[in-house]
């Protein structure tokens, strides 16, 4: 034992055995995605098949087509609200901002059946017809916390002072807002907007219950295709899905370092302070 | 006194339940520099901030030349500060900070240009205009907030505690580069700080706040020479402070000495009154050897040294009194200074001030 902290060797073992654990069922999807015969067993050999009939078929294109339609008005309507709200809940300084502060946190704890059951009812009672727009709205609902805790994070590295020298520079309370402000929290912004694109193009648990007569949401219309038999092109569909979920969340951590900043973009979307 | 810039009348500011500034009046000139110094909490900032607009006094009001400002919002004032953290614009260049203001002015383009390389100049930062703030060093994101506030060409500079962020070399070598900006531009300064070496060495005028109320206002030398209260004594330098009882012949008997203090008019015999003097206006010499340091005039009383701390500069002794009171004496290693002067915990020594460096606190 020559050095100062022993590592026990089973402890990489085990550390190995955990990520094993984590990666091999996504491993496999990616894999058999490329599988040139239908079998999910065996290996075969290397095509692109799989991928030419999902862009082939034109209710998974739909499906697609609908899905990043919700997750960009999702991503857009609950930044423009998350934002406001983050802004007004740390400049308010009231104790029931405080109680605010609190009661945003419900969305994320609520679990999603309950939320998806809640505003499925809710629809019904108003009679409003179940469509993409009920799917945005249900979506936005959690995604605004998820916008307004990264902005909120933020906002407190910035502190109230760049405001006054704005205003004291000439530029009325509005302005100061406008043109320092946001784009002080314009990494932020674009941050909590890419990773509410990613949780709403691939949520299921809302979408199934409040999708109606238009095309299903991508992750509802697997799900019903697996009730007819699985084919590989679920493989392909979800490598795919993977990919722009993996893509979204990386730009995410990448925005504030492409705006010139030296902090990281995971102490932005955590909003950790330096 | 020159055209008045500032007036402040009989302001007060109350958050709640706390009264932040009580009942404050300030007349500052045209061209002065001006600092509020005071420890933290004693209401300098706020006062500070009633000046830009970011506070409205809760009575009491604020003439900016003249008019009053307390209903200006903070963008309509012509007044610009620089702030404690700078507050600069992360997502703007050193040009597109120093130029926000002139912007919101509408200033033609052209003149922006000019004016804002003007501005750089002055703080000596030319080079750097391109530059995004998280670039610079603390000296030049404090020279940026300089120029930026400066570029306006306001009637008022406010600076809240400028240079608190920087290190002590840094600090020093601002003090004398602000004061010099000051004199180019002739505009007036109100300074916050609760460094009072700071304030001494940079301001025309003092106001030494405490409580929210101002303590006593006046040139650096009155506020160091002449304190008229203890807070006052005690917050700008050391002091040593004696209590003792008024006796006939303009005298005041500490323990068993009696020494006089000039300027005890007011004051009846037997009342109890404190006395001050600063650690570097008392002398210390031997018992029985050459009188190095006291001089004739002094008035003198025996002491033993109590502790000794080497200073480079000299020496810090704690002496105690015959009658027992203490007193900090600061002992300037000067030309005067004998060079084998080694004092003991303990040893008897004299030590003398003269009479007019007693000072009477109120």
């Amino acid at each position: 034992m020559s050095e100062p902290f022993y590592k026990p060797r089973f402890l990489r073992v085990f550390t190995g055995l955990v990520y094993l654990y984590l990666f091999i069922p996504i491993f496999i999807v990616i894999v058999f995605s490329f599988n040139s015969e239908k079998s999910l067993q065996v290996m075969q050999g290397f095509s692109f098949r799989w991928y030419s009939d999902f862009f082939n078929d034109p209710t998974l294109m739909d499906s697609l087509l609908t899905s990043v339609q919700i997750a960009v008005l999702t991503m857009v309507i609950s930044t423009i609200v998350g934002t406001a709200l983050a802004i007004g809940l740390v400049r308010a300084h009231s104790g029931t901002a405080k109680g605010f502060n609190i009661l945003m946190l419900v969305p994320l704890i609520t679990p999603e059946i309950v939320a998806g059951i809640s505003a499925l009812l809710i629809f019904s009672q108003l009679g409003i017809t179940l469509s993409i727009w009920t799917i945005v709205i249900a979506h936005i609902t959690f995604s605004i916390s998820y916008v307004t805790i990264v902005v909120r994070g933020r906002l407190a590295t910035i502190g109230t002072e760049v405001e006054d020298a704005a205003q004291d520079l000439g530029a009325s309370k509005w302005e100061s807002v406008r043109l320092v402000l946001v784009p002080s929290l314009w990494p932020a912004i674009v941050a909590a907007g890419l990773l509410v694109f990613a949780l709403s193009f691939d949520d299921f648990v809302l979408s199934f219950f409040t999708t109606g007569e238009d095309a299903q949401p991508l992750p509802v219309r697997i799900w019903s295709m697996i009730r007819f038999g699985v084919s590989p092109t679920i493989n392909a569909v979800g490598t795919l899905m993977m990919v722009v979920s993996i893509s979204a969340v990386a730009l995410a951590v990448l925005v504030p370092r492409l705006f010139g900043r030296r902090e990281s973009g995971v102490k932005v979307l955590t909003g950790a302070e330096e | 006194m020159a055209e008045e810039a500032i007036r402040i009348e009989n302001v007060t500011k109350r958050f709640g339940d706390f009264t932040a500034v009580d009942h404050v009046d300030l007349s500052i000139a045209q061209g002065e520099f001006f600092s509020l110094l005071g420890p933290s909490g004693c209401g300098k900032t706020t006062t500070l901030r009633m000046l830009a607009g970011f506070e409205v006094p809760t009575e009491g009001r604020i003439l900016l030349e003249g008019d009053p400002v307390e209903d200006v919002p903070p963008h309509q004032r012509n007044v610009n500060m620089v702030f404690q953290s700078y507050a600069l614009f992360e997502h703007l260049d050193v040009q597109g900070n120093v130029a926000f203001g002139l912007k919101r002015k509408k200033v033609p383009k052209d003149q922006i240009a000019t004016r804002v390389a003007e501005a750089l100049e002055l703080v000596d930062l030319s080079s750097r205009a391109a530059a995004r703030p998280n670039e610079l060093s603390g000296g030049q994101r404090q020279r940026v907030a300089l120029a930026r506030a400066l570029v306006n060409r306001p009637r008022v500079l406010l600076l809240d505690e400028p240079l608190g962020a920087l290190d002590l070399k840094l600090r020093r070598q601002m003090q004398i580069e602000l004061k010099a900006i000051q004199r180019e531009v002739g505009i007036t300064f109100v300074y916050v700080t609760h460094d009072q070496e700071e304030a001494l060495s940079m301001s025309d005028r003092i106001a030494v706040m405490s409580d929210g109320r101002v303590a006593q206002c006046g040139p650096p030398e009155e506020i160091y020479e002449h304190p008229r209260e203890e807070f006052v004594a005690g917050f700008i330098g050391v002091s040593n402070l004696l209590e003792g009882r008024v006796e006939p012949g303009g005298k005041v008997r500490i323990g068993e000495d009696c020494l006089p203090v000039p300027g005890l008019d007011g004051a009846g015999d037997g009342d109890t009154i404190q006395i001050a003097v600063r650690p570097e206006k008392v002398a210390v010499d031997e018992i029985g050897g050459d009188a190095y340091a006291i001089e004739p005039d002094m008035f003198t009383v025996e002491g033993e040294i109590e502790s000794k701390v080497y200073l480079g500069v000299g020496n810090q002794l704690t002496l105690k009194l015959a009658g027992g009171s203490r007193l900090v004496a600061l002992e300037q290693a000067t030309y005067r200074m004998r060079a084998d002067e080694q004092w003991e915990i303990g040893q008897k020594v004299k030590v003398g001030w003269h009479p007019e460096h007693c000072m009477l606190l109120g």
